[in-house]
C-alpha cells in the first residue's frame, strides 16, 4: 500500500511528534465498546465521536461521555473531521456503512470488525472502494494477534516443521449448546461460520496464503434459517489438504476456541489460543503457554489481543500507511465462506 | 475477621472450568469440581488448611455453593469477596438475546422479577430518566441482595468488587464519577468496594489523579512471580504497589493459572509490600 498523501490523512498534529488520530466507532454493542475504552486509552488516538441507531443506548451514551460527540446516523460523522472510523456493528451492515463512509468522504482508513461483509460480492466492492481512498483499511481477526497463533506463524515460517502436508483446525463455542431446536434463545441471523469459523479460515489463510475449498457440509442444529456447524475439507498448493470442523454446539466450551494441528514433513504443530506445541521428527519437542511468549500490553481489556489489534490499526495509519489483515486479505475468508456454502449445497 | 489479619481466599475459577493456563486443561478436568456441592466441601477443606475466605463471581453456581456452605455451618467461618457482575454470562447472555439492548431488556425483567422493591423503584426511576446513576445503584442492590439471599444474614460479606471487565473498561474510558459512585455507594451499604483489575498500575494513578481514596478499597490484580497478566510490567505493578498507603491488595494469579509451583509462588508474594491477602 502507498504512503498517503496528504488528502488521505488529516492526522491532527499539534507538531510532528504529537500526532493524534481522531477517530469514531460505529456501533455501540460489545464490541463497540470494547474497541472504543481501548482507543480511549491509546495515547496517539482521540475518541471523537460515536454512532448508533437505538436511541435508548445513545441517551445512555451522552449520559456517560460528555465529551464525546453522539450521533444517530453514519452521514453525520462528516461534521467530525475524522481520520479513521471502527465499525462494529452486526455484519450485515458492515457493507452500507463502509460504503457510505467512503462515499461521502466521511475517513479514508478504516477498521471492520470481522467479518470484512456478508458475502464476497460486497467485500470485493469494499476492497474497490478502499483501493480508491488510499487509506489504511483492517479487519478485526484479533487471532492474529494472539501470541501463540503468532508464534504459530514464525515457526511455519522458518519452516521448523519443515514443509506443511496437512492440517486440522477447529473452531467450538458451547454458545447455543443445550438449546432446544427452535428456541428463540438459540437462534441468530448470523451462521457460525462468520461468527466464529471465520477466525480458523483467516488463520488458515494466513499460515498457507491459499486455500480452495473441496467439500462442505453445513448445517443448523438450533437455528432455523443459519448454520451452526461445519465440516470442510480444502486442498492447497503442493498437495496440501486440510480440514475445517465449526460449531457453537459443543459442551464445555465456556469460551469460544480456535486450535490447529499442522502437520509438517519434519513434525508437526499443536496450537491454540492458550498453548502450543512442537513436536519434531527427530524426538525433540517444544511447549509454549502464553506466560512463555511475552503476552503483556500496555492496557488490557478482554484479551491483550484486542490492544495490540487496535495499537496496530492506531500505528499503521500514523507511521507506516498498511496494516495487517487489511480487506484484501479478509475478502479471501468472505471467498472462501461462500465457497463452502456453495458446496455443501 | 481482623484488620491486620491476611486473607486467604479460595478462588472459584475452578468451580465455573476456568483455567487461565489452558481451557483444554479445564475440559480434560472434567465436571467434578463444577458440581456446587463439591466445590462447597473442596471449601470447607481449605478451610481446615487455613484459608479464610472465598473470592467469587456471582452466579447461579457460587449462589448454590453459598447455599451449600450456609447449611453446613461453614459460611460463618468465612469472609466473603463477591464480584460482580459476573462478565463472562452477561457477553454470553448478550450473543443469544440480540446484543446489549436485548441483554438490558433480560437484566431488567430479572430485577423487577426479583421482588426487591427498592430496587426496582430505583431501576424504574433510572429507566424513566435514563439516569445511569439509579441504575447502576439498581443493579448493585439486586447483586447483594441475592448474595444475602443465598448465604444468610449471618454471612460476613466483606466486599463486594468490581468485575476486571467492567473496572477496565470504565477506566478505558475515564469514567472518574462511575467509580465514586461505586465507591461511595458501597461505603454507604457497609460494604469495602473492591476493584478487580487487569490494569493494576494505571488503576492506582487514575484514582489519585481523581482523588478517591485508596484507603478506603481494596483491589484485586494479578501479582506473581513471572509477571503474567501484569500491565504493563512487573516492574510497573511492583513499583505501583510499594507506593500504597496500606495493605489493600488482594493477589490473584499468584500460580500464574497453574504456570508456577505453590512454593515458588508464595515466596514471590511474601516478598511483596501491601498485600492484603491473595487468592488461589
Amino acid at each position: 500500500m502507498a504512503e498517503h498523501d496528504d488528502c488521505t490523512l488529516k492526522l491532527h498534529a499539534e507538531s510532528a511528534g504529537d500526532l493524534n488520530l481522531k477517530v469514531a466507532v460505529v456501533g455501540m454493542g460489545k464490541m463497540g465498546l470494547l474497541h472504543a475504552s481501548i482507543l480511549n486509552a491509546i495515547p496517539e488516538a482521540e475518541l471523537a465521536a460515536l454512532c448508533d441507531k437505538s436511541f435508548l443506548i445513545r441517551k445512555f451514551l451522552k449520559k456517560l461521555f460528555k465529551e464525546i460527540a453522539v450521533v444517530n446516523s453514519v452521514d453525520k460523522l462528516s461534521r467530525f473531521d475524522l481520520d479513521a472510523v471502527y465499525i462494529t456493528t452486526p455484519i450485515a451492515l458492515h457493507y452500507p456503512i463502509a460504503k457510505t463512509i467512503y462515499t461521502e468522504n466521511i475517513a479514508p482508513n478504516l477498521f471492520i470488525e470481522k467479518t470484512l461483509a456478508s458475502n464476497f460480492k460486497e467485500s470485493k466492492e469494499l476492497c474497490e472502494l478502499a483501493q480508491n481512498s488510499g487509506g489504511v483499511n483492517m479487519v478485526g481477526y484479533m487471532r492474529r494477534f494472539a501470541v501463540t497463533f503468532q508464534k504459530a506463524k514464525n515457526l511455519l515460517e522458518e519452516k521448523a516443521i519443515g514443509e506443511i502436508t496437512s492440517f486440522k483446525a477447529y473452531a467450538y463455542s458451547s454458545d447455543f449448546y443445550g438449546i432446544e431446536k427452535g428456541s428463540k434463545h438459540g437462534t441468530s441471523n448470523i451462521g457460525v461460520l462468520r461468527d466464529l469459523g471465520c477466525h480458523a479460515v483467516d488463520l488458515a489463510l494466513w499460515f498457507l496464503e491459499e486455500l480452495k475449498v473441496e467439500r462442505a457440509k453445513v448445517e443448523p442444529i438450533v437455528s432455523r434459517n443459519v448454520e451452526d456447524s461445519a465440516k470442510v475439507k480444502f486442498t492447497a498448493s503442493n498437495g496440501v489438504v486440510g480440514e475445517l470442523d465449526v460449531s457453537r454446539c459443543v459442551g464445555k466450551y465456556r469460551m469460544p476456541a480456535v486450535g490447529f494441528l499442522i502437520k509438517g514433513s519434519e513434525g508437526t504443530i499443536s496450537v491454540n489460543d492458550d498453548e502450543l506445541e512442537m513436536s519434531l521428527n527427530s524426538g525433540k519437542s517444544c511447549r509454549w503457554f502464553r506466560h512463555d511468549l511475552h503476552d503483556t500490553v500496555e492496557f488490557w481489556l478482554g484479551a491483550p489481543e484486542y490492544f495490540r489489534e487496535d495499537n496496530h490499526f492506531v500505528k499503521s495509519v500514523l507511521h507506516n500507511g498498511s496494516a495487517e489483515p487489511d480487506f484484501q486479505k479478509s475478502a479471501k475468508v468472505d471467498r472462501l465462506i461462500d465457497e463452502i456454502k456453495v458446496k455443501a449445497g | 475477621m481482623g484488620v491486620e489479619e491476611k486473607a486467604f481466599l479460595v478462588g472459584d475459577n475452578p468451580f465455573h472450568g476456568i483455567s487461565h493456563l489452558s481451557q483444554e486443561r479445564s475440559r480434560i478436568r472434567g465436571d467434578t469440581p463444577t458440581n456446587p456441592e463439591y466445590a462447597a466441601k473442596l471449601i470447607q477443606i481449605s478451610l481446615e488448611n487455613g484459608a479464610n475466605g472465598f473470592m467469587f463471581s456471582v452466579s447461579e453456581k457460587t449462589l448454590s455453593i453459598l447455599n451449600f456452605l450456609k447449611k453446613n455451618g461453614d459460611i460463618n467461618r468465612l469472609s466473603l469477596y463477591a464480584i460482580i457482575p459476573y462478565a463472562y454470562e452477561y457477553v454470553r447472555l448478550a450473543s443469544k438475546v440480540g446484543g446489549v439492548p436485548g441483554l438490558a431488556k433480560k437484566v431488567v425483567k430479572q430485577i423487577a422479577f426479583s421482588g426487591n422493591f427498592n430496587a426496582v423503584a430505583l431501576g424504574l426511576k433510572g429507566v424513566l430518566k435514563a439516569d445511569l446513576g439509579s441504575l447502576v445503584k439498581t443493579y448493585l442492590a439486586y447483586e447483594i441482595s441475592r448474595i444475602r439471599s443465598s448465604a444468610g444474614k449471618q454471612a460476613e460479606l466483606n466486599s463486594v468488587i468490581l468485575h476486571q471487565l467492567v473496572t477496565d473498561m470504565c477506566l478505558g474510558f475515564n469514567l472518574s464519577w462511575i467509580f465514586r459512585l461505586y465507591v461511595d455507594w458501597m461505603l454507604k451499604a457497609g460494604l469495602k468496594p473492591g476493584f478487580n483489575t487487569g490494569n493494576f498500575a494505571l488503576l492506582v494513578k487514575k484514582f489519585k489523579e481523581w482523588e478517591i481514596s485508596l484507603k478506603d478499597i481494596v483491589i484485586a490484580a494479578p501479582f506473581n512471580k513471572i509477571g503474567f497478566q501484569m500491565v504493563p510490567s512487573k516492574e510497573e505493578c511492583e513499583k505501583t504497589l510499594a507506593e500504597l498507603p496500606k495493605p489493600n491488595v488482594l493477589a490473584i494469579s499468584i500460580l500464574a493459572a497453574g504456570y508456577l509451583k505453590p512454593e515458588e509462588a508464595i515466596d514471590y508474594i511474601a516478598t511483596l509490600p501491601n498485600i492484603k491477602g491473595a487468592s488461589r
